[in-house]
């Protein structure tokens, strides 16, 4: 999933005098500090009491089929929307993305090649109106995806794997484009088979992950009207039946869930009620923080989801810094060489060399706000290998051997670099971090922030960029959702777009080992072919890693078994958090 | 009288027309692709056209404006499918005239999104426009009164160093310390009456409204003062005085209302631009009235919201200078309108 490389920045808008502050409290802080990362604290968790959740940004919407944000995932996979699959909690990344049955008895039977998956639903699992979830309801809710001209946005892959052709959805399809549809997903009493166009190996790790195949009940369906209308399968109901987009909701207990047909390794379902108090303001990360820094009165019982602001690293001291974690994000940042401009390869290997990684990483805010990348592919993803282009660079980079690679290059120097970056406090920095190292190697570098529109003009092919920003986060964790999406160009190419391939490259080689990742019947195959994919994208610098994102985060102090694990894309799991009575 | 109204609103009517006109204009002269946007994030160039056609940004941009006008006299149906309302009613969003648009980032009608807004920016500038009209006249008249004195330098000069603050910083300044730090009020969070009663309505409003008072303060304080001193020198006062008037009655009967036209005018400008919502104060509290909207809707592209806001503002600022017009001729017998 791409990310907003300014809201994820935003925090850091006063990573400078913050890092001096940190630096005044270092006293403290260099012997005081957060728990080991993914450690569980806060107590042993007990059922009852109320959860605060304070949030600081809307979701676009809480229709299961067009949530796309990760932290929404995740917590709705909880709380409200149990898929046929989830994944458990746990903080070994391995057991993390390990899909468990969920709704269905089982993680699912492929055929021979991966092309069709059958899963049978539990017997007795219900909606919170108490009626049985049918394996129409899973088929319905599948359907709605096609819709996307009438419910707009989301997660689409079932549109290219899914094998039907010109489906418009259920609420225009005719007789003859329904019945096609009804071939493609099989429904059999409880059993339901989904037939694919071509192997899907990792099906089961995106329906754990997303939640567009989730089933909907279709006499509650009113389309683009249904986008904050919740109707719950899982052990919370959201009050009123209506999310507010900007305000959250009150979650309380499902009189019609039945624990028994549910496994605790997904959900331990502790708090009586969970409120969700949304703050869209642009100061929200640091007001919440202070709240919970303050750990007053309700406060105490409150889980904030943003990540602590390098403006508040000083006051992470003492008592509160042990209600404090530090983890990495499944979240990587990179660069993206234009192929179309920067055509030869030792022009960009001389680009990777340059780079002061470390100045990178203390520009974006420090130790506690990112870590150094080796790979696009996120340590959290499975199969992940360092890439060996990237994987030996110097930390503070290598201006002699990028001088040595921009003249063995036969370019004549300074050579012109056009970098385009969305502008942020923080990005201005990091790219005057990158402009000192390549412009003392033989580059002479342009500066380009561009601001609301980055990744529409990043994403078009006449565009004068050289190099450019972009972050960028699995889908769900296999880098089958990472490396086809940002550099096959199939799915990316037409005359006016090079879409998220924002480099616009193109590699029969690569390709070649898409298809063989993509037509794998087992995951383990299909990562060997990624690797290899990986590796070849190293040697053209299609991308030059930069980092990854830390979550530092923070918790009241009557919090209890808080944990961020994999499986909620290294949120605050709210699957296993409790409070204190 | 009458006809003079009817006259503004009618001129008030093209005008908001003419800022439709405008904001139409400008939204797509802008290098953006809300059909884009709206699609999602891994939509191929066939989907996102598809969007588009589905939410007629495909048609010129005069066209779509035609639509909207539409809209407004007889309602709209969105999607504008006859087959869909024909086999699945249900799914299409009917919008009664007055229509203002749909919006599709909300997936809401703009005129649902703006009721539920407006009576939040209403409540923050009503209990603000009483913090800050009651304290700027009452220390405008008290600075005048000790004119020259410490305690009138101090009032001129402490409302003006709160003016020097933007609105944001006040606002954080009070939630960080009021309210987290100092814990002296709870964390603001906007209730209804229907939610807390008259009492919780006005607590949740005490430190937003408290904000943007702090803010107007200072101009009131200083207009209240020179008109009042200027009418205490005035020959009609000192008649007053000479027929053994109380300083009160003098004061508030006969000096103040000289101070009354440019305060009607001033309190009929910012209370129309603050109905329109306080965007800044709004996002600071996280409160979500019109503000908020207005904030969202320009950074996702949402023209339909946009161009509800910009009618709805436009509606308040328009009304707001006629009702100050017509004020003048009752508060000052010299005016007459016609």
């Amino acid at each position: 999933m791409r990310i907003n490389v300014k809201r994820m920045l935003a925090a850091s808008a006063a990573a400078t005098l913050a890092i001096g502050l940190a630096g005044c409290g270092g006293g403290d802080s260099g012997s005081d500090e957060p728990n080991a990362e993914g450690s569980s604290a806060g107590g042993e968790a007990v059922a009852g009491g109320t959860l605060y959740y304070l949030q600081h940004y809307p979701f676009e919407s809480a229709d299961p089929q067009r949530i796309y944000y990760g932290l929404e995932l995740a917590n709705f996979r909880r709380l409200i929307y149990r898929g046929l699959v989830g994944f458990p909690i746990s903080e070994d990344p391995n057991e993390a993305a390990t899909p468990v049955a969920d709704l269905a008895t089982d993680t699912g039977t492929p055929n021979e090649d991966a092309s069709s998956w059958t899963f049978t639903i539990k017997d007795g699992v219900t909606w919170e109106d108490g009626s049985a979830i049918t394996c129409e309801d899973f088929r319905y809710g599948a359907s709605r995806v096609f819709a996307n001209d009438l419910i707009t946005g989301g997660p689409n892959y079932i549109l290219s794997y899914l094998d039907v052709k010109n489906y418009p959805g259920p609420y225009k399809a005719n007789d003859k484009q329904q019945a096609a549809f009804d071939q493609a997903i099989e429904c059999d009493g409880n059993t339901i088979t989904y037939n694919f166009n071509k192997p899907w190996a990792d099906f089961p790790l995106a329906v754990a992950s997303l939640t567009m195949m989730d089933p909907y009940k279709e006499s509650v369906d009113q389309g683009a009207k249904s986008t904050w209308q919740v109707l719950s399968n899982g052990p919370y109901i959201v009050e009123g039946g209506k999310w507010a987009k900007n305000k959250g909701a009150t979650l309380v207990r499902n009189e019609n869930y039945d624990a028994s047909l549910d496994d605790p390794v997904l959900r331990q379902a502790l708090p009586d009620v969970i409120e969700y108090q949304i703050n869209p303001s642009e100061t929200s990360v640091e007001l919440i923080i202070d709240r919970v820094i303050a750990d007053a009165g309700n406060d105490q019982y409150a889980v904030p989801a943003p990540t602590i602001p390098p403006t508040r690293y000083s006051q992470i001291v003492g008592p509160v810094k042990d209600r404090s974690v530090l983890v990495d994000s499944p979240y990587n940042f990179y660069l993206v060489p234009n192929f179309d401009r920067v055509t030869n390869v030792d022009v960009r290997r001389a680009l990777a060399a340059a780079i002061d990684l470390e100045g990178v990483v203390k520009a974006r805010g420090g130790e506690f706000a990112a870590a150094r990348a080796k790979s696009i592919w996120n340590t959290g993803v499975g199969g992940y290998v360092d890439n060996p282009a990237f994987a030996d660079l110097p930390d503070n980079g290598d201006i002699e051997l990028a001088k040595q690679l921009l003249a063995d290059s036969g370019e004549a120097t300074p050579y012109p670099i056009n970098f385009t970056y969305s502008q942020s406090d923080t990005t201005d920095k990091i790219a005057a971090v990158l402009k000192e190292n390549w412009d003392a190697a033989g580059f002479d570098v342009t500066l380009d922030p561009l601001t609301d529109t980055y990744y529409d003009v990043i994403s078009k092919p006449e565009k004068t960029s050289d190099v450019m920003f972009a972050g960028w986060g699995a889908d769900w964790p296999s880098a089958m959702t990472v490396l086809p999406p940002l550099f096959d160009s199939r799915p990316n190419f037409s005359s006016t777009t090079c879409g998220n391939n924002y480099g616009c490259y193109q590699s029969d080689a690569f390709e070649a080992l898409v298809d063989q990742a993509a037509n794998a019947t087992d995951i383990d195959e299909q990562n060997g072919f990624l690797q290899e994919a990986d590796a070849l994208l190293g040697e053209d610098v299609a991308y030059i890693p930069l980092y990854l994102n830390k979550f530092y985060m923070l918790r009241g102090s009557k919090v209890t078994g808080y944990m961020n694990t994999p499986s909620s894309s290294m949120n605050p799991d709210l699957g296993a958090i409790g409070v204190e009575q | 009288m009458f006809a003079y109204a009817v006259r503004r609103l009618g001129i008030g009517a093209v005008l908001l027309l003419s800022l439709t006109l405008v904001t139409y204009f400008l939204f797509f002269a802008v290098p953006s692709d809300p059909a884009k946007q709206a699609c999602g994030k891994n939509c191929n160039e066939e989907q996102i056209e598809q969007t588009r056609v589905a939410l007629g940004y495909d048609k010129p941009w005069i066209a779509q404006w035609g639509d909207f006008m539409t809209g407004l006299v007889k309602g709209r149906d969105f999607p504008a499918d006859e087959e869909l309302r024909a086999n699945n009613p249900n799914i299409v969003t009917h919008c009664a005239a007055p229509c203002m648009g749909f919006s599709f980032v909300n997936q809401q009608t703009v005129n649902e999104i703006l009721s539920g807004a407006f009576p939040i920016s209403a409540s923050i500038a009503v209990v603000a426009l009483v913090f800050w009209v009651t304290g700027g006249v009452l220390f405008g008249i008290l600075a005048a009164m000790t004119k020259g004195s410490f305690l009138d330098r101090g009032l001129v000069g402490l409302t003006l160093i709160a003016y020097a603050f933007p609105s944001f910083f006040i606002g954080k300044f009070l939630i960080t310390y009021v309210s987290i730090k100092w814990g002296w009020v709870e964390y603001p969070a906007y209730l209804s009456i229907e939610e807390g009663g008259v009492s919780g309505w006005l607590s949740s409003l005490f430190l937003p409204a408290l904000t943007l008072a702090l803010l107007f303060l200072a101009g009131y304080v200083r207009i209240t003062r020179s008109y009042v001193l200027e009418s205490l020198s005035e020959d009609y006062i000192r008649t007053a005085k000479a027929k053994g008037l109380s300083q009160r009655t003098m004061i508030f009967k006969h000096a103040l209302r000289a101070a009354l036209t440019p305060l009607v005018t001033m309190i009929g400008l910012d209370f129309a631009g603050l109905l329109g919502g306080a965007i800044i104060t709004e996002n600071v509290f996280a409160y979500n009235g019109l503000g908020v909207v207005a904030l969202q809707s320009f950074t996702s592209d949402d023209l339909p919201t946009m161009v509800g806001l910009v009618i709805l503002i436009g509606s308040f600022v328009i009304l707001a200078n006629i009702i100050v017009d017509i004020l003048y001729a009752v508060i000052d017998p010299r005016v007459r309108l016609g």
